[in-house]
């Protein structure tokens, strides 16, 4: 871990693009930071043809929390949690468009059955019921302290659901440095980017 | 894991209050009160609105990029520094 102690660079000033200062000094807070920024970086790189602003924006976010998730270590339950909704999330495009089709093909060489649409629906509720039921277990909290911020808490972590009050805090700690982490980047990133 | 647990059911109180206090020191605005056991509630509380603040800002921050990513120039010395830091 290499980390170099040099004064911050403030936003007016227009980096040098042969010197990292940015990256170097941004990194002596935490190790993770430079990990961080690699994620985060190739993610933003790879957004090349999305057209539309508001879609952009999405992909945008939802890489923010994909980086932050990677950048984090395995052990994290929220990260694991993170990177398991954005998977679910893109297998559940493809079900519900491949479920979509396959019935649309049944329909048209079967004779119409009345029940079609709504097996139809009832299908692709159940393929997204599995995936949102396995995403938020209505498991009781353990009533260690509690109880009426902590179910709040749960919401707002991700994967707090399935989780002991105590892994809960402890979650709830890691998650706010690596949000606090994305945050710093992101605004670092957009003061780089408009002081040309 | 940092944290010791004596056996599965009995979590002490020590360690709830230590990540407690930890969780106070890393919120913005942390004052110092004499008694942390009173405002548990309150901690909670202020830590879930420091987790949605978060949320809106990082929301707001991917909509500022958005906009700077499409006025960026390819030539310019950000685009620079960003394809040397995925080089190295």
């Amino acid at each position: 871990m290499d980390t170099k102690s040099t004064p911050p660079p403030r936003p007016h000033q227009i980096p040098n693009p042969s010197r990292p200062d940015f990256l170097a000094c941004w990194a002596a807070a935490s190790p993770s930071k430079p990990m961080l920024a690699f994620h985060f970086l190739r993610a933003l790189s790879r957004i090349h043809g999305v057209t539309t602003v508001r879609r952009r924006t999405r992909t945008i976010r939802r890489a923010a929390y994909s980086s932050m998730a990677r950048a984090a270590s395995p052990r994290r339950a929220w990260s694991r949690a993170l990177l398991g909704q954005a998977r679910a999330r893109r297998s559940r495009t493809l079900t519900g468009r491949a479920v979509l089709l396959r019935r649309r093909r049944i329909t048209a060489a079967a004779p119409p059955q009345p029940s079609s649409p709504a097996s139809r629906s009832a299908t692709i509720i159940a393929a997204r019921g599995e995936i949102s039921t396995a995403a938020a277990r209505p498991l009781p909290p353990r009533q260690e302290g509690e109880p009426p911020r902590a179910d709040a808490l749960r919401r707002l972590v991700p994967g707090g659901a399935g989780m002991e009050y105590c892994s809960l805090l402890e979650e709830t700690a890691d998650y706010l440095r690596s949000l606090r982490a994305q945050v710093q980047l992101m605004q670092g990133l957009i003061d780089l980017f408009s002081c040309q | 894991m940092s944290s010791r647990r004596s056996s599965r059911g009995a979590i002490s109180d020590e360690e709830i209050n230590e990540l407690i206090s930890k969780l106070q020191s890393l919120l913005p605005n942390s004052r110092r009160r004499g008694s942390s056991q009173a405002s548990t509630t309150k901690l909670l509380k202020e830590t879930c609105n420091y987790i949605k603040s978060l949320h809106r800002e990082v929301d707001d921050l991917s909509d500022r990029l958005s906009d700077l990513m499409s006025t960026m120039d390819h030539n310019s010395p950000g685009a620079e520094i960003v394809r040397s830091i995925l080089r190295s």
